[in-house]
């Protein structure tokens, strides 16, 4: 059969090929645009009855088209009974709708638009039920969601239309996706994505511990596509559309596609209580309340929406009880739903159109004006009804005999007493449409002339009706479809059935007439009842899911509030709390072995200084606001930490460490001077109290995990066993700590020295914008005038450093040139000659200063680098790597013979590197001071211009003697 | 002369490093009204030529610089995905840039130091190459963020970046001391090797932990993730375009290089973490963006919760997880562009607008671009057959097979909540009344981009294997190693 089969992805393409033409056709008329639609549409059904022998012979039909090979993907179709079915419905009640809608559309609604959506929908629809593969299924289902909200938002100008369409695409989309989960955990369970094999697979399935999340994701996407409870209440909403769209998806095809792919998944998922209470028990509340909502609708299209919830519910009911007998009457209840339901949603299009009002309390009587609409409509209520002779009393019977034998949760009376209550007022709106607008007297205040419309408008109904009364007639014309349906939902053999209208005395006969002399009953009373209901408080859907919508939308505000107020700390705090967690975390999940180390003895006077760097560190905390003796704090830390390393035997971190020490303490120390004295009070104690324990326990969990690495050992040798073998025989130092900065490492220490030279630049050339910029004018407005030493350059300051100069740069180059076998170093070196100019700086004043010095700071920077950078070219001539060294020992007499390496000019360069960029951030900040109404001084001893008024004399004096040297 | 190391893995970056430099002198050279143009110009060449280079360096394992540089077919693929990331949010940028009067040359050399930085991330393969490579980006992402000096927002979600961004840093810092104390190395291949998954010592783990919680915020996984609705609203739009897309992929491939490679037998000890950032990611990312009235915003929150479908594929740990990580990456980046594409383009008489009201009215007004955005949220909700699902499609389905059901089903959850602020834009644009109708879409290129991410995503289920060919290969290539 593999010939036929290959007409299957044609009828599933042909309505998205013909979808490109009415659109553009239109300008050709409105009779070839609906001609256009139709064609694809006839053509469908023609290869669909080519295909339909075989299958109503049993067999199924198959085709495959490589897709995604390797994941076993693949474009699979077939058809079987079910298929057959729906595609059928859906193709043949399109034709007709597209025959209705070329007369019910008005010559202002753009038709082109409205018949390519519909075939878009169409083809999403045929799409679906000859799918073989979920993801394709899938595909073409949220097709229908896309399309069906263009259809039902056609109607653009009015506010209820979007407003349910914005209804419908939220829940039937959520719905859907939802579906999608469910459905692809199915095909994990199984192994395969394709449904032909899944449905094999029923005992894998029902026995895998997902069985119950992917039913009840798949469901919850059948129930908001066919709108059960409690997602009925899109349904109603989405009545805003034109008739046609309200026929064709609300009555015939979409709201069935759930139902579809509960029959198409009906081998595999049921017949379990899981399924029986779920699916039976939604579709009979869904039953009971549509009828009942549906009675007290006075909008004809309403009525009929919720006639359709409840429908559906009666036939989701019928899937969920799991009998193979009740598969085959919600098959034949879904045919003849579809017939009658598209039949009234026309002839309710019919009165809109002619009367100009849906609302029955304004309709009435219209049996004498429009005759041939009365006699159709009246043959689908009475169906719709259950009345005998007409298809709806066929299936109803067979319903009502399931319920009958139904028990659910012990109890044998609930389900058939609820399913003769929902067609009892089943019955009741049947009527009610009937009465209410056809008979009774003829109303006078119609807004226009009502009268039957053109014989293209009634057809369409006329020929459903025409269906209604055959099968209700002789009901054997529609059993063979029926069994091969019913035989493909059940997935194997059916049950002895026969389609008759005369089944005997049986309990459904009764429970049928119970409904229908009630129905007639409750309608008599409807005057009286409706202002009640109208009253009666009750839960209106829609208002729930714009509840639901804002709540959500205030716990997202809440949500986002709490975590996103923008504030740094806040942040900072999430992190620190989620680290410190996720390292609590880490920490229970490894091995940690036992300690290897014993941990040292602990002497008094390093106890002493471990307690003072605790304090200081306190203190620190206790005094932030006070910026100078946290500075001050910040140096004890400093020396402790230099102390420390002495304690350790590490002279030279221990003198490199105090000179960075010196040194940054004093920039930042003048640095203060352009910042208040105290810092403000920014938080609340409570904020302040969270900082606290977030800070203790991140500062407690950083130290517990130091201290327990410190008593492991790592996983390797350490590295200084390596420096120590090879620091003299390769670097030719004995100082390891100098030969791995200039040698081992050098290349570090050369990226290191270019990094501090960039950051000098960066704070001269910051501090320079700064000061052109409102920065500036700050400065330059003297609200930083606070109180100064009277003494500006002490002359005892002044003395002694001119004293310690000679003596600080003597010790500078002892330093330097004792670095590569003793402590020291270029860059200890470097800031011991730092500290000294900056010394001179402080004592003398700046400008006095920076006119004796010669090298500009720049200069200098370049120098260092460059001086670093030629001794690593330099190896290259020697044939050896970049910054490879080499040594040698010289004798100048009357020296000592001592060692002269490479390396001593690299350090060299860091020494003037480290200099020059120590003495640009001084500059800056002393660019900043005279901006800020420093006076500059021109002599090394200065006392304050506030005093000079007393000092005057001396002063000048002072002047000219320095004019005259 | 001594033998240089083998570098020519690493041409690409070699050649972008010049590049940008020798951009750097053109910029200054070239007159000041021409200058931004005539760099972004050259700068859209180099990175093309890059990835041009990154295609002939080609894939098949190769080591660079002594081992610390790595190309694989996993590397092409993250490589190329990133230049596109930068080229189009280069091209994007133009309109906005010179009418924003942000067009100083610096920003496109940014962009491509930035870039520079990704290539490296994802080539790395030692934990020393890996810092370098993240800070030369990350360095290069603060500026860019803060680049509109004159307006708060950005300079203050710069600042913001800088310090959180420092603070991870340093955090992945103290992550690789310890790796490195407790293993030995620092080298990808040898971490592997002696990392086999039996008596993990405590440290290490804390070492991995920590190293993830950074990693975590460069590609902004909750709750490291705070940074990233401030930065996403407070950038100018072009930065944030940006932001979205190339360093997100290049952190994540970052992520699962680090993960899978090293510390790949070690996936008991931290699958378990991966696991709750990415349901925390999903979970905050569908809450959290209902409530956004800013699309920029939106859009951060929506790039949360994307990544953590992304880390569901991590979580599984395997190969087929690796994939579904790949092949979500690629689609996130056409449709983030695309939707990009569309903000930018949200213009009312020469003023940006931001807010998801603004778009009220699209369909009538500017239909083109409401279909197009249309389909890109569809796709960001994840349904099909939009590109979106796929990409979602293939975590879950790695997720499910991996027995992480739990982790799956909170995905269906939340993905389900998502869908309903990606609807309601699409409710907002063909429902609401219009308001003021947007200008004309400014560049060509913006207008291409729209169109060709719209079309791709809409399109892109009828040839798949255009994508998942080069996924499979690539996640083949890291585990085949």
């Amino acid at each position: 059969m593999e010939s036929i089969g290959t007409f299957l992805p044609l009828i599933a393409m042909m309505p998205f090929v013909g979808a490109l033409f009415p659109g553009l056709m239109i300008q050709a008329g409105r009779n070839v645009c609906a001609m256009t639609a139709a064609v694809p549409t006839i053509l469908a059904i023609i290869m669909l009855t080519i295909c339909a022998p075989a299958v109503l012979d049993g067999e199924v039909l198959q085709f495959s088209l490589p897709w995604l090979p390797s994941l076993g993907l693949n474009v699979n179709f077939f058809l079987d009974g079910l298929g057959l079915l729906f595609a059928g419905l859906i193709l043949g009640i399109g034709i007709l709708i597209i025959l209705y809608a070329r007369f019910y559309l008005s010559r202002q609604d753009p038709m082109g638009q409205f018949y390519t959506y519909l075939l878009l929908f169409q083809g999403a629809m045929v799409g679906i039920v000859l799918s073989d593969n979920i993801l394709l299924l899938l595909i073409f289902w949220e097709l229908t969601s896309l399309s069906s909200f263009l259809l039902i938002g056609y109607w653009k100008h009015l506010p209820e239309g979007r407003q349910g369409a914005r209804m419908a695409l939220t829940v039937t989309g959520m719905g859907g996706l939802a579906m999608i989960a469910g459905m692809l955990i199915l095909g994990n369970i199984v192994g395969s994505y394709d449904l032909t094999v899944i449905l094999e697979n029923k005992d894998a399935i029902q026995a895998s511990p997902l069985y119950l999340p992917a039913l009840l994701l798949i469901l919850v996407g059948c129930f908001a596509k066919s709108a059960q409870f409690p997602f009925h209440f899109w349904l109603p909403h989405a009545m805003a559309a034109p008739t046609p769209v309200s026929a064709y998806l609300h009555s015939a095809t979409m709201v069935k596609a759930g139902l579809f792919l509960m029959a198409r998944m009906w081998p595999v998922l049921a017949g379990t209580p899981e399924w029986f209470y779920i699916v039976a028990t939604t579709g009979l509340i869904t039953m009971v309340l549509g009828a009942v909502i549906a009675l007290f609708k006075d909008d004809l299209k309403a009525l009929l929406a919720f006639s359709t919830v409840s429908h559906l519910g009666l036939i989701t009911m019928l899937l969920g009880f799991g009998t193979p007998l009740a598969a085959v009457a919600a098959v034949f209840h879904i045919i003849n739903h579809a017939t009658f339901k598209a039949a009234l949603f026309m002839t309710a299009g019919i009165v809109d159109h002619e009367a100009h009002t849906r609302d029955i309390k304004r309709l009435g009587g219209l049996r004498h004006l429009m005759p041939i609409t009365f006699l159709i409509a009246m043959l689908a209520a009475l169906s719709m009804a259950g009345i005998p002779l007409l298809n709806g009393f066929l299936s109803k019977e067979m319903m009502l005999e399931e319920a009958a034998h139904t028990v659910w949760a012990g109890s044998p009376w609930l389900v058939p007493a609820l399913a003769t209550l929902g067609a009892l007022f089943s019955v009741a709106y049947s009527f009610r449409y009937i009465v209410h607008v056809f008979l009774g007297d003829v109303r006078q205040d119609y807004p226009s002339k009502p009268h039957d419309p053109d014989f293209g408008m009634w057809a369409a109904p006329g020929f459903l009706v025409l269906l209604v009364v055959l099968i209700g007639v002789l009901p054997a014309v529609a059993e063979p479809l029926v069994r091969t349906t019913a035989g493909a939902v059940v997935g194997g053999e059916l049950p002895y059935f026969s389609l008759k209208i005369w089944h005997g005395l049986t309990p459904a006969l009764f429970m049928s007439a119970i409904a229908v002399a009630g129905g007639a009953l409750v309608l008599s009373i409807h005057s009286v009842l409706a202002p009640r209901w109208d009253a009666a408080p009750r839960p209106e859907a829609k208002q729930i899911f714009d509840a639901i919508a804002r709540t959500a939308t205030v716990f997202s505000r809440w949500l986002t509030d709490m975590l996103h107020n923008g504030s740094l700390s806040r942040f900072a705090a999430i992190f620190a709390v989620a680290v410190i967690a996720a390292g609590l975390f880490a920490w229970t999940g490894g091995e940690a072995g036992p300690p290897v180390r014993e941990p040292l003895e602990i002497a008094a006077v390093p106890a002493i200084a471990w307690a003072l760097l605790v304090l200081c560190s306190l203190g620190m905390l206790v005094f932030h606001r006070n910026r100078l003796l946290v500075l001050i704090l910040m140096g004890v830390v400093g020396l402790i930490v230099s102390l420390a390393f002495i304690y350790f035997s590490a002279p030279d971190l221990a003198l490199t460490q105090i000179s960075v020490e010196v040194v940054t303490i004093i920039l930042l120390l003048l640095a203060l001077n352009f910042l208040p004295k105290v810092s403000p009070k920014e938080s609340s104690p409570g904020r302040r109290l969270r900082d606290g324990v977030v800070a203790g326990a991140g500062g407690l969990a950083v130290a517990g995990l130091t201290y327990a690495i410190l008593l492991g050992d790592f996983a390797q040798e350490s590295i200084s066993a390596f420096h120590l073998e090879n620091s003299y025989s390769g670097g030719g130092g004995t100082n390891v700590v100098n030969v791995i900065l200039v040698d081992f490492r050098g290349y570090d220490t050369f990226g290191e020295i270019i990094v501090l030279g960039i950051a000098a630049l960066v704070i001269y050339a910051l501090s320079q914008s700064v000061l052109g910029g409102a920065g500036g004018r700050w400065l330059a407005s003297g609200e930083l005038d606070s109180k100064k030493a009277g003494d500006r350059h002490p002359l005892m300051m002044v003395i002694a450093s001119r004293v310690m100069m000679p003596i600080a740069l003597m010790a500078g180059v002892y330093i330097f040139l004792r670095g590569h076998n003793e402590p020291g170093g270029g860059f200890i070196a470097g800031l011991v000659v730092a500290i000294a100019l900056v010394m001179q700086y402080m004592a003398s004043g700046f400008a006095w200063a920076v006119a004796r010095q010669r090298v500009p700071y720049h200069t200098t920077i370049a120098l260092g680098v460059m001086a670093a950078c030629f001794t690593g070219v330099g190896a290259w001539f020697a044939g050896r790597p970049f910054l490879t060294s080499d040594f040698g020992y010289v004798t100048i007499p009357p020296l000592e013979k001592f060692e002269l390496a490479t390396a001593m000019a690299f350090d060299i360069g860091v020494f003037l590197c480290v200099i020059g960029a120590v003495m640009l951030a001084l500059d800056s900040l002393s660019s900043m001071a005279r901006r800020a109404g420093e006076t500059v001084n021109q002599l090394p001893m200065d006392i304050d211009p506030a005093r000079r008024s007393v000092a005057n004399a001396t002063d000048k004096m002072a002047v000219a003697a320095g004019k005259e040297a | 002369m001594t033998e240089l190391p083998v570098m020519m893995p690493a041409s690409p970056e070699i050649f972008l490093a010049c590049a940008a430099m020798a951009m750097m002198m053109v910029g200054v050279f070239v007159k000041a009204e021409n200058a931004y143009r005539v760099v972004s110009t050259l700068a859209i060449v180099a990175l093309v030529f890059a990835g041009g280079l990154v295609l002939h360096v080609g894939g098949g394992r190769q080591e660079a610089l002594f081992g610390f540089f790595v190309v694989d077919d996993f590397a092409v693929f993250m490589k190329v995905l990133i230049l596109i990331g930068s080229v189009v949010a280069l091209i994007m940028s133009e309109g906005y840039v010179q009418r924003e009067k942000m067009d100083r040359f610096e920003f496109p050399i940014l962009v491509t130091f930035a870039t520079l930085g990704m290539l490296m991330m994802v080539s790395a393969n030692d934990l020393l190459s890996l810092y370098i490579g993240l800070e030369l980006q990350s360095l290069s992402l603060y500026v860019v963020a803060s680049f509109q000096r004159d307006s708060i927002r950005s300079t203050e979600s710069g600042l913001k970046y800088f310090v959180l961004g420092a603070l991870s840093s340093g955090l992945l810092l103290y992550g690789c001391s310890l790796i490195y104390g407790f293993s030995g190395t620092t080298q990808f291949d040898t971490l592997a090797l002696a990392l086999t998954g039996d008596d993990t010592s405590k440290g290490l783990i804390v070492g991995i932990v920590f190293l993830i919680a950074a990693l975590a915020f460069k590609v902004s996984a909750v709750p490291f993730h705070m940074w990233t609705p401030d930065v996403y609203e407070g950038a100018p739009t072009p930065v944030t375009a940006f932001f979205a897309v190339a360093p997100k992929i290049a952190a994540m491939a970052l992520f699962l290089r680090t993960m899978l490679g090293p510390f790949g037998d070690l996936v008991a000890d931290w699958g378990q973490i991966i696991w709750l950032v990415s349901v925390a990611s999903m979970l905050l990312g569908a809450f959290a963006a209902i409530a956004q009235s800013n699309i920029k915003r939106l859009m951060a929150y929506s790039s949360i919760g994307h990544i953590g479908y992304a880390l569901m594929g991590l979580a599984a740990g395997n190969e087929e997880g690796l994939k579904g990580v790949l092949i979500y990456l690629a689609i996130y980046l056409i449709m983030n562009v695309g939707v990009f594409a569309c903000i930018l383009s949200m213009k009312v008489q020469n003023r940006m607008v931001e807010n998801i009201t603004d778009l009220a009215g699209l369909g009538k007004s500017n239909p083109a671009m409401a279909v197009l955005l249309m389909v890109l949220m569809f796709s960001m909700a994840g349904i099909p057959p939009m590109a979106g699902f796929f990409g979602k499609f293939f975590v879950f389905m790695a997720a499910l097979n991996a027995e992480l059901y739990a982790l799956a089903i909170i995905g269906a959850v939340s993905s389900v909540v998502g869908a309903f602020y990606y609807l309601r834009i699409i409710k907002i644009m063909y429902f609401d009344e219009p308001v003021e109708a947007f200008d004309k879409v400014e560049t060509m290129g913006l207008r291409g981009v729209m169109i060709v991410s719209g079309l791709l995503t809409a399109v892109l289920f009828i040839y798949l294997p255009g994508i998942t060919d080069p996924a499979t290969a690539a996640a083949a290539s890291l585990f085949g190693g």
